[in-house]
Formats: structure tokens, sequence, C-alpha cells
């Protein structure tokens, strides 16, 4: 069992530290179009998300440095895709 | 006599006038030259006068002339002056007109207050990226609980009891694609203060798929461990009974996880997946019915074994069509404890809200091998509850204002059991492993545990009914009344392994109420 685990997250590894940077990168070269769309789809999914467990709570309950941090956080959690998550931080921070 | 003067006169002046005469005739042609003479030097000396009084004028005119050069020059210089001084003045105009613009510019951002996401990102541009914040909850608790027999000869006694708990949650952000998150928790409990470490992992965000999880953290098993049991985010202040003092599967896990999210449909029609391994399954003792007291540490003596798990959640519904948002999802836990036997468990959840309704719920089992030969320790637990916010709400007759609080309830009611062929009194009198790092004693109650004994029954059943008033969205007053009505069945196991039937198990009740934040 320990040999099949560790093969998955070597594996899993390997797959995924590629596409580390590339993420980051992505996101500082959002136009600001694209920041425009994913405010209007992080609006209709903000309280769809967050309500699943929780009653959600608005932006400007927190600075948007800690949103950064919560929504990273949330992401992990609520196994959120990527760009959801995304679209959710770009409506809380903009209030 | 006057004739005789008049008369004298007049011969005189003919005398003259003869004489005169004569003399005249005489000099005729002398005279007219001379004449000429003298008009030729009048002329002469008036054209003289006239040259001296040209040539003064002159000097004057001259003088004059120079004069007015020397004003001309000094109007021209002035002139010049005036344009040099001129154009400034435009300059100095348009910088004043242009300072002026800016000082409005200025006076509307001073008297405009700063935005909140403007603070936010100078704050941000501050601190920069390794920044940590600070979340999660406080909560005061006053408990109520009615005991009103004994369970299996154990002492019993209805108390009462206030307790206060704090959980901060700290989250740190070294870079863009690592959070380290911790939960520690810190309150008065049943023992008196205590701490416990709750969680506290690294996630490295390996791309849009792929999450790892390293360190201590809440059991991916359903969804009630790593999402509902924050005490601000749970409806109800106590936990659901498979949850409770009895665990179906080990409440956190000391290990890796690789999780992830994505996209399959339209917007809101996800799916994810968590799988993971670790120390693996431990219980508080080799006899049947040992409470659970995961996560294994490395000074147990059940570590030779491992575990892994694996859940996978699906989402169907559209975010477009508003039909509110289902998640079902399935899990397995595997593993082996106490060096080869083995562990087994899996369940199914689901969780539904649409609009004002919430509803959730979960079935789970397990399968724990038992040392020499002895019957397999199976457990089974389930519970379902519904929540509806009477927001909207408009009762006809009342004040607005006492409409107002009415929509701030929600009105909640939880069904919960377990099955289990047996319970460990060890367990009961002592130390569960559950609230604040096992500090919880058996029937006394403690944060978010009523305590009662019949909570602890083999076959134990609970139907709880809460009242929750939301002052904000993360601020709330809880109110809890469980009604326990535990089934006959079961058996009480001793330290040495001896079974007694379970017998009549008491029906308590408890009443609970819970102020938390979350912050």
């Amino acid at each position: 069992m320990k040999k099949i685990f560790v093969a998955i997250l070597l594996a899993a590894l390997a797959l995924g530290s590629t596409g580390v940077r590339a993420s980051a990168q992505e996101q500082d070269n959002m136009s600001p179009a694209e920041h425009k769309r994913l405010f209007r789809e992080g609006a209709k999914l903000w309280p769809v998300y967050c309500n699943t467990c929780h009653n959600a709570r608005p932006g400007s309950e927190k600075a948007p440095y800690e949103w950064d941090q919560i929504m990273m956080h949330m992401r992990t959690l609520g196994n959120f895709p990527q760009e959801d998550t995304q679209a959710i931080l770009e409506y809380l921070k903009a209030r | 006599m006057r004739v005789s003067q008049i008369f004298s006169t007049f011969l005189c002046a003919l005398v003259v006038a003869a004489l005169s005469s004569g003399r005249a005739h005489a000099a005729d042609s002398d005279a007219d030259s001379a004449t000429a003479s003298k008009e030729s030097r009048a002329e002469m000396r008036q054209l003289r006068e006239e040259r001296k009084h040209d040539r003064q004028e002159i000097r004057a005119l001259e003088t004059k002339v120079h004069q007015l050069e020397g004003t001309n020059s000094k109007v021209e210089t002035n002139a010049q002056q005036i344009q040099t001084t001129d154009q400034k003045l435009k300059e100095t105009t348009l910088e004043l007109q242009q300072t002026d613009q800016w000082v409005k510019t200025l006076q509307t951002r001073v008297n405009a207050p700063i935005t909140s996401s403007q603070f936010g990102g100078a704050v941000e541009q501050y601190l920069g990226s390794h920044t940590f914040t600070v979340t999660g909850a406080a909560g005061g608790q006053f408990i109520y609980d009615q005991q009103s027999d004994a369970l299996d000869g154990l002492h019993h006694a209805s108390q009462n009891s206030f307790f206060f708990d704090w959980e901060p949650m700290i989250l740190y952000r070294p870079t863009d694609w690592i959070l380290f998150q911790g939960v520690f928790s810190a309150g008065f409990g049943s023992t008196g203060t205590g701490t416990d470490l709750s969680t506290a992992d690294f996630q490295l965000f390996l791309n849009k798929y792929m999450t790892v999880v390293a360190g201590l953290f809440d059991q991916p098993f359903g969804d009630w461990y790593e999402a509902q049991s924050p005490m601000w985010v749970n409806r109800f202040i106590t936990a659901p009974l498979p949850y409770g003092v009895e665990p179906v599967v080990p409440p956190g896990e000391l290990g890796l996880q690789l999780r992830g999210g994505f996209q399959w449909g339209a917007l809101g029609q996800d799916a994810d997946y968590t799988i993971w391994g670790g120390n693996g399954p431990n219980f508080s003792s080799d006899v049947l019915g040992a409470a659970m007291s995961s996560p294994t540490s490395i000074a147990s003596a059940e570590t030779n074994g491992k575990s892994i798990g694996a859940r996978f959640r699906i989402y169907p519904l559209p975010v477009a069509t508003e039909w509110g948002r289902l998640e079902l999802g399935a899990s397995t836990y595997n593993g082996k404890w106490m060096n080869g036997n083995w562990f087994n468990s899996w369940g199914v959840d689901f969780n539904y809200f649409v609009g004002n309704l919430q509803t959730r719920g979960a079935w789970l089992s397990s399968y724990r091998q038992m040392p020499d030969g002895q019957a397999s320790d199976n457990r089974q637990g389930w519970y379902v509850q519904a929540g509806y916010f009477l927001t909207g709400l408009k009762v006809p007759g009342i004040p607005e204002m006492i409409n107002n609080y009415l929509r701030r309830f929600e009105p909640l009611v939880r069904y919960s059991g377990v099955n289990q062929r047996g319970v460990s009194t060890d367990d009961i009198e002592a130390a569960t492993g559950v609230g604040l790092g096992g500090t919880q004693i058996g029937l006394v109650p403690d944060f978010g545990i009523n305590g009662s004994p019949a909570t602890y029954a083999p076959h134990s059943r609970e139907v709880a009914l809460g009242l929750d008033y939301w002052i904000a969205p993360s601020i709330v007053w809880q109110n809890e009344f469980d009604i326990e009505l535990p089934r006959a069945g079961g058996v009480f196991v001793s330290s040495t392994g001896a079974e007694t039937p379970a017998g009549s198990i008491p029906n308590d009740h408890a009443f609970l109420s819970q102020f938390t934040i979350g912050f």
C-alpha cells in the first residue's frame, strides 16, 4: 500500500510541478476585460459555492490580501476548480 | 493869445517844411542808395537774426530729437520687458490653472473616502505576498444536561455549566502556490483550560487540478469533519452522533493528500477528488467498541499499519438553472491498526441547498478486524438535517421591527444515530478523544458535546432541534434542544473484554446555548 501511495504521489508531483509557474503567470497577465469577466462569474458563484458549507461572507469583511489566502484555503477545502476560485476572489476583492 | 500861438506854430512848421523840401531835392540820388544799403543791412541783420533763431530752434529740435530717441529706446525696452512679463504671466497663469486643477483633484480625492480595495491594495503592496491572516472562531456556551438515570452503573448527575472556546486559524502564504494553515483550540472545558492543535498542514498548488496537502488534517471522509466542524459553520452546537463521542471513522489523519476539482459541464457542474494516506486508524484499546483516537502518533504501538482513503464528489446542477447546489459524495478509508488488523470504512453523503432551505446528510459504515479471532467490531452511523432561513418572512399584523428580528432566525432539525456492537466503558469513564484534544471526560458535557449518557449507548439515537439567530453571516446565537432516544441492544465492554448487555438506556434531554463569532 505504501509503495502505491508513494508512486501516486511522485507521479502527481512530477505532473503537477510543471503547471505551478504557468498558473501564476496567467494571473499576472490578465487583461481588464478578463478581470471583468471573472468578476461577473464570481458574482454568480460566490453565493452558490460559499453557501454550500456556510453563510457567504461579504468581501468587505476582509482585506484583499486576506482573501488571497482565505480563498487559497477554501480552494483546497472545497476542491474548487482553479478558474472558479479566481472568479470568486475577483468578486470578493472588488467588494 | 491863443490864436497867436497857433499862428506862430503854423509858421514855424512851414519854414521847416520848406527847408526840408530843399534838402530832399538835393540829395535824391544818394539817399536812394543809402536806403537800399540800409535795407540790405537790415535784411542782413534780419537774416542773421532769423538764422540765429533757426539754429536755436534746430538745436532745440535736435535736443528734442535726442530726448525723443532716448525716450523711444526706453519705451522699446519697456515694451520688451512688458512682453517678457506678459509671457511669464501667461505661463504663471497656466501653471496656476494646472495647480488649481491638481488641487481640486487632490481635494476630491481627499474628500472621497478611501475604498476598501484601495486600502487593501496599499496594505498588500506594503506587506507583499509573505503575509499572515488570522481567521477562525470564538464561542461561549452554556449547557444544561438532564441525566435522568445511570448508564451501566456509572455515576450520573444533571449538570449545567458555561464553557468558552477559541479556535484561531493562522494562514501563511510564502508564495502564490504554497499556503500553510494551522488551527489550534484553546478553551476552558470540562477539565479546565486546555489547548489542542487541531490541524496544521501545507497546501501546495501544483496546477489547476492538483493540490498536495501535507500534515495534520481533518479526515476528508464525507464532508462533516472538513467542512462542518468549525463552530460557526455547524448549524447545530453539537456534532451528529456518528461524528461525536462514538465516531465511525477517525476524525483526523497525519499524512498526505492529493486533491483537486474540475468543471465537467456548465458553470457549477463540477466534480472533485481527494486521495490521501497517513498513519492510519488508532483505537483507545484493543477491546470491542474502543473509541477511535486518531491521528496516530509515533509513540503509539499501533503505527505499523498505514492508511489510504479516497473521496469523489459530483455537483450536477448548473448555476444558471437556479435550482440550487447539490453535492453527492462517496468516500472510503482503509488501513491497518495494531500491527496488521484491517480497518475498512465507506460512506455516502449529500448536501443540497436552494433558496432558504439547506439539507445535508450522510451514511457511513466501518469494519474493524479484531485480534485473536474475535468477531469484528462493526459500526454504522447516519444523520440527516434540514434548516430553513426565515429571510423574507413577513407576518401580517405585527410591526415591521418584529418582522426584521424574525427574519434572522433559522429553525433546524436533525436526526442522527449510531449502531455498534459494543461500547467500551473505559471510554465512557475516561477521555474519549473528542473535544479539546481528548480532555473530555465521559458523561461530562464539553464544548460541542452535551455529555448525556445516552449518546454513549451502543444504539444511540438523537433528535436535535435548533433555533439559530443570525446577527451577521458569521455571528450567530445558537440554541439546541437534544432529545436522546437510544435503542436497546448492544453490549458494554470492560477493559478486560467482559461484555454486559446494555439494557435500559435513559432518555435524556439537554439544552445548549452558544454565542459564536467567526472571524
